[in-house]
């Protein structure tokens, strides 16, 4: 994997100049431990989703986020509580993992419940939609986090706006836009980006470039060497990360994020990644004809988990029982089991579910209001 | 600049009452932002935000590349951080180039949050025919935005109105299409003085224009003026007396004016400038037919645009758009059911 910034014009300091350290460099044993956490949190909420949809529990289209999940996870960890996201469909996590260092069960943190997620993704009145529309198009205004549609790139415009108003207003947060590497294509991800490099705002666009647009590969759908390229049309910086470790996620954003804090404008961080399954579940024996075995083989090759395992280890955070306990990577979601989590993860998602299952379905009526504020 | 009050007279245009609406509200609220093309330092391709970012600034009038999409996306975005926006389109036709972030992404905003988002954005911009504009300068498009749920759509043809709506988009909280009739902007015999005190026109009732005992004009924009000529034209020459509602707003209908008007007349024509197929005059027709039929004693009928685009040349454009005389045979046709 690439793992090398490719900046452009207007460069900013390069961490890796051998003499500033790395932001992951600075963290703290207790705060990677808690991303190998936040992995482990990502995973089972994926992992245990594909179960329940496949028991016949849940409606709607499961995007996957396997495999993905360093990027999910190392992306917002560094955020200051107010800065904004906008996760997309493959992000599911994100919403629960917002501003988690302020803990998960923190009601004050800007981040929503895994019971919020959990009866969104039941279609239950508990949803901070109420289950309008679905799976991940909801969001938080007082948490900060911008509702997505199914247009993608559709949020990069908002995110923009939201930045605008800060601005303005003289607060300096950080939004943070999540798209895959196929949306680059769309006009408004051009139009945004263009408009945010022209007012210098503080949007950070993170690329998921997972090397499949549903059907179509990367190779037709962008014609740079790097997504990360396009940034240069902007003349704002473009980082390429390996979207399966998540120090470098984190590394690469957070350089992004100190960039935009200081003023200097957007970028975009372009991770590379791979998609362990299909587009949704419902392309997942598609997809498996579509992609060469091989491709897939390769792509899965890194599990984000085993990865940061890896590094914990060297690192000396993990050691002894703990370093080889809860062997969660490198297994499918029918294969992997709730003894491959850590019981406090396994936990968390069975409160959120026991929440959902409890929560009464939105009553008919609701279905023609809120068209309008009154 | 024709914003600029004539010497002599405290009549107001059309394009005057806009720049009124726009500077007042800006000064009334800190937190409404103008973002549109040329609008901070030319003062809009035809005037109507002149003057607006020397009063209150570049944080306040943004200059916007040539991106609609990203217009309407920004605005939404500053209003779902407490922003109010008013977004112009240069001319309304180029509001298909930001269609996906009007209809899925602001029209849907409140519903899909059940509540908890409100997007006080108005999408304004000059509209209509008549002007020799040809295809994509002359668009009365209003009917995508109706058939969207989640927009209100506005169309004034007084400056009175065009004054009071504005404000009263800019306050609604909800986001607004807000059609502007560019053939009005400078026209001098409907300037009129404006109230000195602060005034808003509700969305949501129409107004009439001429009273009538005989047959009902409904209508909204530029035919509001042909409708009144028309009527002319049919009392004089036919002895028939037609009354005309301006409708104002689209969404919401005023459908109780209409249908008190009815009471009264028992014939109704619906006039626009849109092409008649899935058109929002249809949409009046319907309404009518499902909630008044026992009013009628004749069937309602449209003019509206041919099912064509808006040619350039005079004589090709005269032949697809609604006028006095094509309004007049229609008033003839019910008047004599």
């Amino acid at each position: 994997m690439p793992t090398s910034s490719a900046q452009t014009s207007e460069k900013p300091k390069s961490s890796a100049n051998g003499v500033a350290k790395r932001p992951s460099e600075l963290l703290t044993k207790e705060q990677c431990l808690e991303l190998f956490q936040h992995l482990y949190l990502a995973r089972y909420f994926d992992v245990r989703l594909i179960k329940e949809k496949k028991r016949g529990r849940l409606r709607g289209t499961l995007y996957s986020s396997h495999n993905q999940e360093a990027v999910i996870v190392g992306s917002i960890y560094g955020l200051q509580p107010n800065d904004w996201i906008s996760p997309i469909h493959r992000d599911m996590p994100m919403f629960f993992l917002k501003d988690a260092r302020n803990g998960l069960r923190n009601p004050n943190r800007m981040g929503m419940t895994i019971e919020e997620i959990c009866a969104q993704v039941w279609c239950k009145a508990g949803s901070p939609g109420r289950a309008r529309d679905n799976w991940s198009h909801i969001g938080s205004q007082s948490k900060h986090i911008i509702h997505s549609t199914s247009m993608l790139a559709g949020t990069i415009p908002a995110a923009a706006g939201v930045a605008l108003a800060d601005k303005i207003n003289g607060v300096n947060n950080v939004v943070l836009t999540f798209n895959g590497e196929g949306s680059t294509a769309q006009g408004v991800f051009h139009e945004a980006i263009n408009f945010a490099a022209v007012r210098k705002l503080p949007v950070v666009t993170v690329v998921e470039n997972n090397m499949w647009a549903y059907g179509t590969p990367v190779e037709l759908e962008c014609p740079t060497e790097d997504v990360a390229d396009r940034a240069k049309g902007y003349g704002i910086p473009g980082f390429v990360a390996n979207g399966q470790d998540v120090f470098d996620v984190y590394d690469k954003v957070m350089e992004a994020v100190e960039w935009a804090r200081a003023g200097n404008g957007p970028s975009i961080v372009e991770c590379k990644t791979f998609r362990a399954y299909g587009h949704g579940d419902h392309d997942d024996d598609r997809a498996a004809k579509y992609r060469d075995p091989k491709e897939v083989a390769q792509g899965r090759a890194n599990d984000p988990i085993a990865v940061c395992r890896k590094r914990l280890i060297d690192l000396g955070y993990l050691t002894g029982d703990a370093a080889t306990q809860y062997v969660a990577e490198n297994k499918g979601a029918g294969e992997v089991t709730n003894e491959d989590f850590p019981p406090e993860v396994v936990e968390y998602m069975n409160e959120g579910i026991e929440f959902a299952m409890n929560s009464p379905l939105p009553e008919a009526e609701e279905g023609g209001m809120w068209v309008f504020k009154e | 600049m024709a914003v600029a009050q004539q010497v002599g007279t405290v009549k107001k245009n059309y394009l005057q009452a806009l720049n009124e609406a726009l500077r007042e509200e800006m000064a009334r609220n800190e937190d409404l932002l103008l973002l549109g093309e040329d609008i901070g330092i030319l003062g809009g391709a035809f005037g109507v935000t002149e003057g607006l970012q020397e009063e209150f600034g570049g944080h306040r009038v943004y200059d916007m590349p040539i991106s609609e999409a990203a217009i309407v996306g920004v605005a939404v975005g500053a209003a779902l951080n407490g922003k109010t926006v008013m977004a112009e389109m240069q001319f309304i036709d180029f509001i298909s180039c930001g269609f996906d972030q009007i209809v899925n992404m602001m029209a849907t905003y409140h519903y899909r949050t059940a509540g908890e988002v409100n997007i006080p954005v108005v999408v304004r911009g000059p509209a209509g025919g008549y002007g020799g504009g040809a295809l994509y300068h002359s668009q009365m498009n209003e009917a995508w935005f109706c058939h969207s749920p989640g927009l209100k759509v506005v169309c004034p043809s007084t400056p009175y109105d065009a004054k009071g709506l504005m404000k009263a988009a800019l306050r609604d909280g909800n986001p607004v299409i807000f059609y502007e009739i560019k053939e009005l902007y400078r026209l001098n015999s409907i300037a009129e003085e404006l109230p000195e005190e602060d005034y808003t026109v509700p969305l949501g009732k129409a107004a009439i224009r001429r009273s009538g005992k005989d047959l009902t004009f409904v209508t909204y924009g530029n035919n509001v003026y042909h409708c009144l000529e028309a009527a002319e034209v049919l009392f004089k020459e036919h002895g028939i007396d037609a009354e005309v509602i301006d409708i104002r707003s689209l969404v919401p209908l005023d459908e109780e004016t209409i249908y008190t008007s009815l009471g009264k007349t028992n014939r109704v024509v619906v006039v626009n400038e849109a092409p008649m197929t899935c058109g929002f005059a249809g949409e009046i027709v319907a309404r009518i037919t499902n909630n008044a039929f026992d009013l009628l004693d004749a069937p309602p009928l449209r003019v509206t645009r041919l099912d064509t685009p808006v040619p350039w040349a005079k004589p090709l454009e005269s032949f697809v758009l609604p006028g006095v005389d094509k309004i007049v045979a229609a008033g003839l046709r019910v008047a004599r059911f």
